[in-house]
């Protein structure tokens, strides 16, 4: 099995643009292993979108900024495809809290939320909310922790759509996913379930509660920490993800693992 | 304008059997602009990292996963030796591989024999941490060493410890932004004697670590001491120096990641006695 990949990537990463051409090819031969660069002449790389992400996102508090924008030419056993990463990757501050984010640039109205919550925030963890619900951002970051383990009432399936890393179809699965990602040519793909959503029969959301809009720390297990806004007061909680009562139908994609749709989630 | 140029050779071996072969190369032109990266091949780092490699494969062990990486770039050549069982591992060259693996064979038998179960956190239980094998200086690169990187102040050392930890701008590819990051950790002790006391911990080997500069605290996760693995989850200022003894020793391997960047980070400090308070 012979894979190709030839790419441009442009990043700010914390205030340095760096821009990246190069191409290389995989085989995979049993077992075996081995990658290496192939010839790559410079190429033009665009860097006016991140740029722009980065100049919006200048004036909030961040501990760490790194916004992406790649485009990659794929060829496998005879088949051929083109995609683009959009990422932007970030911590915001305030005091001895800190907002973990995984987003895109077309979801800055996420960051631009987190961050003005983050700067009302109370300092001392509060009891969580009876019944919380959680941002649309927090429930992708907690799906591929879900999958396999998730509430009998809610399923975890992958959404079909676009091609893996071998250049096969994604296709719909519930479970055994059937598909493998492959970040980078120098690295072996691995079976990962791609654009994850989550399904509920009961998809109504009451607005009036309480919602967690950031994740405080990483995912450990099911227990999140996280930066909850209620009514006027926004505070920092634990809590550990045991029940869903409610999964919205609107979802958006989020860059976690191999791509996540969130959906806004009651507890 | 700066150049930045290096080749990699890189192997995982599993129990004999080469499973993954890989050759990197590329170089990264920085000016007030940014970076620019390309994967251009420099012939000479690239036969440099392959002789280095070549070096790397005549000395590897048997019965172990065994992951080789040899760079050549504008900087130097170097050569690692990652040496891993079922749960522990360690980073050598090699000069001093015999002796690192004789030490994983006797952590490892330590703890399949089951006489040190894992206990709880180190917090819990007011026991003296004896760190030996030169485990020391990893404590001291979470300690010092990171929050030096941050701009941190050092907590004051008792007047017997003398600590090197030089920073330098440090990348681990060609498509990296260069960070400021340790050269090395280098401890030293002057007449600074203590009593063995009764009851301690003994440390032999450390799985990871972490300095948060938010909370200016530190995490070390031990993988091999005489109550099996624990994690230590301290603010700084919790750490007391009670005493040493003896030269600096090598500590097998400390791969240390910052942004996504693995870097080598040499390592020696002699045997420390501290406390948690």
């Amino acid at each position: 099995m012979i894979y190709r990949k030839r790419g441009v990537v442009a990043r700010w990463e914390n205030g340095t643009l760096i821009r990246v051409t190069e191409s290389g090819v995989a085989m995979e031969e049993g077992e075996y292993f081995e990658c290496r660069p192939e010839s790559s002449s410079r190429r033009v790389v665009e860097s006016s979108r991140v740029l722009e992400v980065a100049r919006a996102l200048r004036d909030l508090p961040t501990e760490r900024l790194i916004v992406t924008h790649g485009v990659a030419e794929h060829e496998c056993e005879g088949r051929t495809w083109r995609d683009e990463t959009d990422r932007i990757h970030l911590s915001l501050v305030n005091g001895r809290l800190r907002a973990l984010v995984d987003s895109t640039a077309g979801r800055l109205d996420d960051i631009f939320t987190i961050a003005d919550a983050l700067a009302r925030a109370e300092q001392t963890e509060r009891d969580a909310p009876t019944r919380l619900r959680l941002a649309a951002n927090v429930t992708a970051a907690l799906l591929p922790h879900l999958a396999g383990r998730a509430p009998s009432n809610v399923r975890v399936v992958q959404t079909a759509g676009g091609v893996d890393g071998y250049g096969h179809d994604i296709v719909n699965a519930a479970d055994h996913w059937p598909n493998f990602y492959r970040p980078s040519y120098r690295v072996r793909p691995v079976r990962m379930p791609f654009n994850l959503r989550l399904e509920c029969d009961q998809t109504e959301i009451d607005r009036d509660r309480p919602i967690a809009v950031a994740l405080l720390a990483a995912i450990d297990d099911l227990a999140l920490r996280v930066l909850v806004i209620d009514g006027a007061r926004v505070y920092p909680t634990r809590v550990n993800v045991t029940a869903i009562s409610a999964v919205a139908k609107e979802r958006e994609w989020y860059p976690y693992g191999a791509g996540v749709f969130g959906a806004e989630v009651m507890l | 304008m700066t150049r930045f140029a290096h080749a990699v050779r890189e192997e995982l071996w599993s129990r004999g059997r080469l499973i993954e072969s890989r050759l990197s190369h590329g170089e990264a032109f920085e000016d007030e602009h940014g970076i620019v990266a390309t994967d251009t091949r420099d012939d000479a780092l690239a036969a440099a990292a392959e002789r280095e490699l070549d070096r790397l494969r005549a000395v590897m062990p048997g019965g172990f996963t065994v992951r080789l990486v040899a760079e050549s770039s504008t900087e130097g050549t170097t050569g690692t030796i990652t040496v891993r069982t079922d749960t522990l591992s360690l980073v050598t060259d090699p000069a001093h591989i015999r002796e690192d693996v004789d030490l994983l064979h006797r952590s490892a038998a330590s703890r399949s024999a089951g006489f040190q179960p894992a206990g709880p956190p180190a917090s819990s239980r007011p026991v003296p941490l004896l760190w030996l094998n030169g485990s020391a200086s990893v404590l001291l690169h979470e300690l010092l060493g990171h929050p030096l990187e941050h701009g941190r102040e050092s907590p004051r050392l008792p007047p017997w410890l003398h600590v090197d930890i030089p920073l330098s701008m440090r990348r681990a590819t060609f498509r990296d932004v260069p960070l400021l990051r340790m050269q090395h950790v280098r401890a030293t002790q002057t007449s600074a004697p203590f009593e063995l006391p009764e009851e301690r911990i003994e440390i032999t080997l450390i799985d990871s670590g972490m300095y948060d500069p938010l909370n200016d605290t530190i995490m070390l996760r031990v993988a091999a001491s005489s109550i099996g693995a624990f994690t230590i989850q301290e603010p700084r200022t919790s750490v007391a120096f009670i005493g040493a003894h003896g030269d600096p020793l090598r500590y097998p391997g400390v791969i240390c990641s910052r942004e996504g960047q693995e870097l080598v980070v040499g390592s020696s400090a002699p045997v420390l006695l501290t406390e948690l308070r």
